[in-house]
């Protein structure tokens, strides 16, 4: 059978380009070529893949030309056709672990070409992009990069024939949100017995079930003198003023925007626009009022209802933000708030 | 035995027949999911969650029967009524209708099983 | 208390005219099984059948599976309250007919569900695809009740178990092994520095097709209680449920319940194994408040230093599993919980009705609505007249070349919530 045939992504760094100071480094594809942590990759495939072109990219380039960049990459992804597409692995490195999750997401959802990445569980990159595409969970530093490709190669591998993929726990990759079955070497009882022993005394032990964590928040008494209370509105269902400014990402957004609404009553088609791309924009275009109740709260500002209506608004995507971004976000504008005298905030959703 | 405690909210008619003269029964002709949402919007109204939403086996949109005990009395929305019946609302979704593919004996054994449920509710609300 | 339990390995089932136990060769007389089935005048026929591992055999619907046994010496007699005088158990000499069960199948409702596969995908999920199966299929007399029926079967499954039981009186068993557990006083004497740990078994407890009984009594009418772990070798605890019956606890379970099984292997070794404390499932929200409140208190009161918590079934009892959990550690017992999954088809759905931040160590089963194609087998013992019907079943249950689609919740025993299984989930 012939060999699959994998695209290989790394950064300026694993192609002994540079460090930081070379991290602007612009993308580049070199065919037929095999770099850096693509040998050891070569290695582990056992002569069922081959790694038929790398492309290289420095990290603040990616970052700093997301967009540019990503179509880039996705062109020369589709000119190599490849059988898999493999991003890093990126370990602990930040911005790498980000580029690494976006653009392995890209070449799976927009080329259909299977993606596998790693990295390190508290890389960033983690968090956003784990459910999106498999990611191998490595060690923190490329002293890992033994232990990361040997769980890497065979699951690409895997990926590459279309077989079925087995657990979390059998192939090495970050826990997905996606329960798979699969047979254990002792019974259950054994492993509770072990896992309770180990619990007693006081050892690390791994739980088969992580408990989903609710973060689970007390509402605020409420507001006892609405007329005379400063109101903000916050929302997470991206609506901008028109033509989005800040470039707010229309889903895992990397950032939030504070905007002006001093003398407006009214959110029209032709001001203002959603840049959500989790729902059909159709009628918060039409009128963005809708998902973000300026003009209602113009009407109880003038009818006393309220004290104010706050001068700003703050909005980003929820729509596979992660988690972490939106508690980052949050923190940082929720003192804004306080500073600026807000009483109480409406958050809208969608 | 004071009935008065209690509301049996229900869309099985096995138990309104069952009960209509002796409880105060609320039948309600919904889906299963429907009912606990009849359920729900009564917790909202201050009402207690008495018996647990998901009794017994047979999954939701398996078995088209559910009866659910609430307090008769109203107070403060009670919180830990509201999680187990949102949860089990949530829960609705997990599992594939079949409710349309019986014949009415499997029917009445659905009826049954859902009255045994709730009988031994009934059972313990009563030993009050 | 000590029990010494004598394992007799079955090598083969056999009809024959006389029923007898030689050379590890059961021969079971079938007019004589058939004459204690219809015992019960609620019973109208029976029918028996043999299924070996490798067969191509479907059994359904199952309702319970029973691994005879017999007491031969010590107080009492197998399945207390039940089919035995109630006297307490757990003490003296018991033998076990290793490697076999006895199994009753038989329609009790119409969408009842069951399955036990010989061969192929489903023998894999399901554990009795590995003993020797003597079948008994019963028949009740017209216009009976769901709740008679359910009765007659399940006390005719454990006349039959207990006649083949006390064909091993007299033999010699294979393997023996002693099950000792000490007294409160004795145990922190003997093991001061061995953590004490006891074992928490939740009993399903909700209604007809979703009940059990100790010694005898319903279960859904006892307040947390102390075993000592051998008593349930002996049959102190028995099913009355088969709805979903991945995750419900047939008889076998109970009295193999592996969860006493692997205490007892560190018992003296890693850790003092005190005592089992069982507890209910019932759908009055106050009750669960009760038993949870009493199952806490027991483990305080008991000194208690860890438990494992076992649930059976789904919904209902996710919230007693995580009220208990959840209260057994705020007084500072250290558990452990042992649940089953019900993530969808997909795997994507949240897995419990309810989750506590305290539930930090969890063993599972796998997840339930897990899709399996069962091929279509050469025979079946029962009838396949509901298995469109059945739970987790689709419409497309019956596919074209015979095969089922089914979710792993209809294979009787495949996500069980005592650890009985290897099966898991990630």
């Amino acid at each position: 059978m012939a060999k699959l045939k994998v695209v290989h992504y790394i950064n300026q760094f694993f192609a002994q380009i540079g460090g930081e100071e070379k991290a602007d480094y612009p993308v580049e594809l070199r065919v037929g070529e095999v770099v850096g942590p693509g040998m050891a990759l070569t290695q582990n495939f056992k002569d069922e893949a081959e790694i038929i072109a790398t492309i290289v990219c420095g990290d603040s380039y990616f970052n700093e030309n997301l967009e540019k960049a990503k179509a880039e990459i996705l062109e020369m992804v589709k000119e190599q056709a490849p059988d898999i597409f493999i991003a890093g692995p990126a370990f602990n490195a930040g911005r790498y672990g980000v580029a690494c999750g976006t653009i392995a997401a890209a070449v799976q959802e927009e080329l259909g070409i299977p993606s596998l990445t790693g990295m390190y569980v508290e890389n960033p990159g983690a968090d956003m992009f784990k459910n999106q595409v498999y990611m191998v969970s490595t060690k923190n530093s490329a002293a890992g990069m033994r232990d990361a490709v040997k769980k890497m190669a065979p699951l690409a591998v895997k990926l590459g024939k279309g077989e079925k993929i087995g657990s979390s726990a059998e192939e090495g990759y970050m826990p997905n949100g996606i329960r798979v079955n699969f047979f254990e070497k002792e019974r259950g009882s054994q492993r509770a017995v072990k896992m309770l022993i180990k619990k007693l005394a006081g050892k690390p032990f791994e739980t088969e079930f992580p408990m989903p964590d609710f973060d689970r928040v007390d509402p605020n008494p409420a507001v006892k003198d609405l007329a005379h209370a400063k109101i903000a509105l916050v929302t997470s269902g991206g609506i901008v003023p028109k033509g989005n400014p800040d470039h707010i990402e229309s889903s895992s957004a990397s950032h939030y925007g504070e905007y002006d609404i001093t003398g407006v009553t009214d959110l029209t088609e032709d001001t203002y626009e959603t840049a959500h791309g989790g729902y059909d924009p159709v009628y918060a275009n039409e009128d963005a009022d809708r998902v973000l109740p300026v003009d209602v709260l113009r009407d109880m500002e003038k009818e006393g209802i309220i004290g104010e209506l706050h001068h700003l608004f703050y909005t980003t995507t929820g729509n596979g933000t992660a988690v972490a971004s939106a508690k980052a976000f949050a923190d940082e504008f929720s003192k804004k708030l306080v500073a600026d005298g807000v009483d109480a905030v409406i958050l809208t959703s969608t | 035995m004071n009935r008065g405690k209690y509301i049996v909210l229900t869309n099985n008619p096995l138990v309104f027949d069952k009960l209509e003269k002796t409880h105060e029964v609320i039948y309600l002709e919904t889906t299963y999911e429907g009912l606990l949402r009849e359920v729900r919007d009564r917790i909202h109204d201050g009402h207690l969650l008495l018996t647990h939403p998901l009794s017994g086996s047979v999954k939701p949109n398996e078995t088209p029967y559910k009866s659910v005990l609430i307090s008769a009395g109203k107070e403060e929305v009670d919180r830990r009524s509201l999680t187990i019946i949102e949860n089990a609302i949530d829960a609705c979704h997990k599992f594939q209708d079949k409710t349309g593919r019986y014949g009415e004996s499997v029917l009445e054994d659905f009826q049954l099983i859902d009255w045994t449920l709730l009988e031994s509710g009934l059972a313990s609300a009563d030993a009050w | 208390m000590r029990l010494e339990m004598g394992h007799i390995y079955i090598k083969d089932i056999q009809f024959a005219s006389e029923s007898k136990i030689e050379d590890g060769i059961l021969y079971v007389s079938e007019e004589a099984v058939k004459a204690v089935a219809l015992e019960d005048e609620k019973i109208k026929s029976v029918s028996f059948d043999i299924a070996k591992p490798g067969e191509s055999v479907r059994i359904t619907p199952v309702k319970d599976v029973i691994e005879p046994r017999v007491k031969v010496e010590g107080r009492g007699g197998i399945f207390p309250g039940v089919i035995s005088k109630v006297d307490t158990v757990g003490e003296g000499k018991t033998y076990a007919l290793k490697g076999m069960a006895v199994v009753t199948a038989g329609k009790i409702v119409g969408f009842q569900e069951g399955i036990i596969d010989m061969t192929g995908p489903g023998a894999d999920y399901t554990p009795f695809s590995k003993t020797l199966n003597l079948v008994m299929v019963c028949e009740p007399i017209d216009n009976i009740k769901q709740h008679e029926y359910e009765k007659a079967v399940r006390f005719a499954g454990f006349r039959v178990a207990t006649y083949i039981g006390e064909l091993a009186r007299d033999l010699t068993p294979d393997e023996t092994k002693v099950y000792e557990t000490c007294t409160i006083k004795e145990g922190m004497e003997k093991y001061p520095d061995l953590p004490r740990v006891a074992y928490v078994q939740m009993l399903q407890s909700q209604g007809l097709l979703h009940d059990t009984y100790v010694y005898g009594v319903d279960a859904k009418k006892i307040v947390p209680t102390i075993l000592s772990p051998t008593e349930i070798m002996d049959g102190a605890i028995v099913s009355g449920n088969c709805v979903s019956a991945c995750d419900k606890n047939p008889t076998y379970v109970h009295l193999n319940n592996p969860v006493v099984h692997d205490l007892f292997e560190q018992h003296g070794k890693t850790l003092n194994f005190v005592c089992q404390i069982i507890t209910n499932e019932n759908v009055y929200l106050a009750d669960k408040q009760r038993s949870s409140d009493w199952t806490a208190k027991l483990c305080k009161m008991l000194d208690l230093d860890g438990v494992i918590v076992s649930q059976e079934g789904f919904g209902n009892p996710d919230t007693d599993l995580i009220m208990n959990c959840k209260k057994i550690e705020a007084e500072g017992v250290k558990t452990v919980i042992i649940t089953d999954e019900y993530a969808g088809r997909d795997g994507k759905s949240q897995s419990l009705a309810d989750a506590d931040q305290a539930a930090d160590a969890v063993v599972t089963g796998g997840n339930a609505n897990q899709v399996v194609i069962l091929p279509k087998l050469d025979k079946v013992i029962g009838t396949l007249d509901y298995v469109t019907k059945i739970a987790g079943a689709s419409e497309e249950t019956l596919r074209e070349d015979g095969s089922l689609e089914v979710e792993l919740q209809v294979l009787t025993g495949a996500t069980n919530e005592t650890g009985f299984n290897k099966l898991s989930a990630r």
